[in-house]
């Protein structure tokens, strides 16, 4: 696979949301509104790159059955390492993206690709999978959070354009469920074609 | 007198510096956990395992009963952690990591020791227990548990399990769903996943019914 | 590397190890930063729930009152041009109501205009609702601190509207939990404003409002500690000024 390629497979090919089928909990955990969705992405491409990159490092070094306990520590540590340095010195980066910096230790995400990718491949592979894999992440939950903020509650990027009278419940647990469903049927009609 | 509009309960805690808040009863804790906050459908928990083995009711029956064993017993461990570990010595900040690497022994140990000392139970739950360690609803639980009840062992293992047992209870219903939707003449785009999420959205929206319930 | 016993509990027990000392040692070297950026937040609060600034006013007292494991801090803030007092920034949490997932908190800036309280502004300090619902009460101009914004708390009824009639204040769509949150903090901190000015009165052993009043002078003059009281008339002006 080429570097460009690597890079470009998890917006369409490799989607992690609606191909992979990952990180299920945050995508409709955080997709009330659409910019949730782009900073969740966000901050989840950036521990990704970084996990991915380490987890290759060290991919030799880890007995193969104790791999998932010794991927997870690694990358429980390297969020909580972020969450503080962010606190101290980014105080108003924190301020936006906080709130989603410890759900990314239970993204199964990272840890999927730090099992399916980053565990058979050299760094800077690993390195571009986490950009690649980070897009499509961020790209979906972007999507999916507009879709079920215009619905929810009638505005687009936190710019009202509808009334009051939306169906409050597709930013409730049922909406995320229904509304990523529907999205799905659509990629799925879209990408087959 | 001038703060008639602030409640009794405020003004005595100004006044004494203590707050006395009625304890929750076991009955409210249980059925919350079940039904009103729903570790799946309505806290957004574990959502990768409740898709992925929900096929067959007699797996997602297996799955349920081994997540709640789990969580039973990673309740107690990481209670006693967070008591007698983190807490005295301060360092609070590695919650995260101390949890995430007692469940993950813990299922290895769980996998060993079920191996060993009953192979009948071990056929039944063993090759669930691998996915639990990803299961991101123990992790979750077991941190939410020493946080609401910090002081009593007892309540928040019980609040642990009851979760646990939601999260069996909800599996179960959807598997039984999906084999149903199995069976049935699917629009193909449909197939598989999406209908899956819709007909989960169904089932959250049936559990919305239960929030005045508590 | 073969998966022998010993290799592995090597390796978890060297990894963890590591990731260990590596986050304690971050953790030291951020805490005084993190201390600092958050001591800088709320600071910056004080001033903002009463329409000032840092440049503009200063802290004349702080009074704190400790109740179980919570504390709720009434800071006195005073104009610097001419030693008037603004208003008064209470930090309080939710003492009786728990949000979706933790106590919410929040920093009100009560502010007298001939004789009454008003409420000048509100600024959510931390919260952990749900983002998109119970979240949205950090947006500027959200349902509940449009119920609250110049309103006199004294006539004010702590309760969310679904459950009362009465009610004060607009529920957020869809987060009944944390606006009854929002409501308790909100109750918690007139309390602690009527305790700072002496109306409820500590009948524990704790120092009592005046009593901490004098301890935690900030300010330059010694004397404004004793002139507060008398300085509340002349709030007024300060008041008006609050809410442009």
């Amino acid at each position: 696979m080429s570097k460009m390629q690597l890079i470009t497979k998890g917006i369409l090919k490799e989607n992690p949301t609606f191909v992979l089928i990952l990180g299920m909990c945050p995508t409709i955990g955080v997709t009330s509104s659409a910019i949730n969705g782009m900073g969740m992405g966000v901050a989840t491409m950036a521990v990704l790159i970084m996990s991915n990159v380490v987890i290759s490092l060290i991919k030799n070094l880890i007995p193969s059955k104790v791999r998932i306990p010794a991927y997870i520590v690694v990358i429980a540590s390297f969020v909580t390492i972020i969450e503080m340095l962010m606190k101290a010195y980014v105080p108003s980066l924190y301020e936006a993206l906080g709130v989603f910096i410890p759900l990314i230790v239970v993204n199964c995400i990272i840890l999927g690709r730090a099992e399916a990718f980053a565990s058979k491949n050299n760094a800077l592979d690993s390195a571009l999978d986490g950009v690649g894999i980070g897009l499509g992440f961020t790209l979906s939950l972007t999507v999916v959070g507009m879709v079920r903020e215009a619905l929810g509650s009638g505005s687009f990027f936190g710019m009202p354009f509808a009334e009051d009278v939306m169906p409050l419940v597709f930013i409730l647990a049922p909406g995320g469920f229904i509304a990523l469903g529907y999205l799905m049927v659509l990629f799925n009609k879209i990408s087959k074609r | 007198m001038e703060f008639e509009n602030i409640s009794r309960e405020i003004v005595q805690a100004f006044e004494t510096g203590t707050i006395s808040a009625a304890p929750e009863t076991l009955f409210a804790i249980i059925i919350g956990a079940i039904f009103v906050n729903n570790v799946v459908l309505s806290q957004f928990l574990g959502i990768c395992p409740f898709l992925g083995v929900s096929s067959k009711v007699e797996t997602s029956l297996g799955m349920g009963m081994a997540v709640t064993f789990v969580m039973a017993l990673s309740g107690v461990v990481t209670w006693c952690l967070q008591t007698y570990v983190l807490q005295p010595f301060g360092i609070e900040y590695m919650q995260t990591i101390a949890f995430i690497l007692v469940i993950a022994a813990l299922v290895q140990m769980v996998e060993i020791v079920l191996k060993k000392a009953s192979p009948a139970l071990y056929q039944a739950l063993g090759i669930f227990l691998p996915l639990i360690t990803t299961n991101c609803a123990v992790l979750g639980i077991a941190i939410i548990a020493v946080q609401k009840y910090p002081f009593d062992l007892l309540t928040g293992v019980i609040f642990s399990v009851a979760t646990a047992l939601g999260f069996a209870l909800a599996l179960v219903l959807f598997a039984g769903i999906r084999e149903r939707l199995d069976v049935e003449d699917v629009p193909k785009a449909f197939k598989g996943t999406p209908i899956a999420l819709i007909a989960a959205g169904l089932l959250a929206m049936a559990f919305m019914g239960f929030a005045g319930l508590v | 590397m073969k998966s022998s016993l010993k290799n592995m509990v090597l390796v978890l027990f060297t990894i963890g190890g590591v990731s260990a000392l590596l986050v304690g040692l971050v953790h030291n070297i951020t805490k005084d930063a993190i201390a600092q950026a958050e001591e800088q937040k709320k600071n910056k609060a004080k001033f903002e729930v009463l329409s000032t600034t840092e440049s503009e006013a200063v802290i004349l007292e702080d009074a704190t009152r400790k109740i179980g494991d919570f504390e709720v801090k009434v800071s006195t803030v005073a104009s610097r041009a001419t030693n008037e007092i603004i208003g008064y920034a209470v930090e309080a949490p939710s003492i009786t109501a728990n949000g979706y997932s933790d106590r919410i908190y929040l920093m009100v800036g009560f502010v007298e205009t001939d004789g009454e309280v008003r409420i000048n502004s509100v600024e959510v300090l931390s919260q952990k609702e749900t983002p998109g619902l119970g979240a949205n009460m950090t947006k500027p101009g959200n349902k509940l601190e449009n119920s609250v914004l110049g309103k006199n708390p004294a006539t004010m009824t702590f309760k969310v509207k679904k459950d009362d009639p009465r009610g004060s204040f607009d529920a957020l769509s869809g987060s009944t939990i944390s606006s009854r949150a929002y409501a308790n903090a909100m109750e918690t901190a007139y309390a602690g404003y009527l305790w700072a000015k002496g109306v409820i009165v500590a009948k524990d052993n704790d120092a009592t409002a005046e009593e901490l009043v004098e301890e935690s002078v900030v300010v330059e003059e010694e004397s404004m500690g004793e002139e507060m009281e008398d300085n509340m008339g002349s709030a007024t002006q300060k008041g008006e000024v609050g809410h442009e």
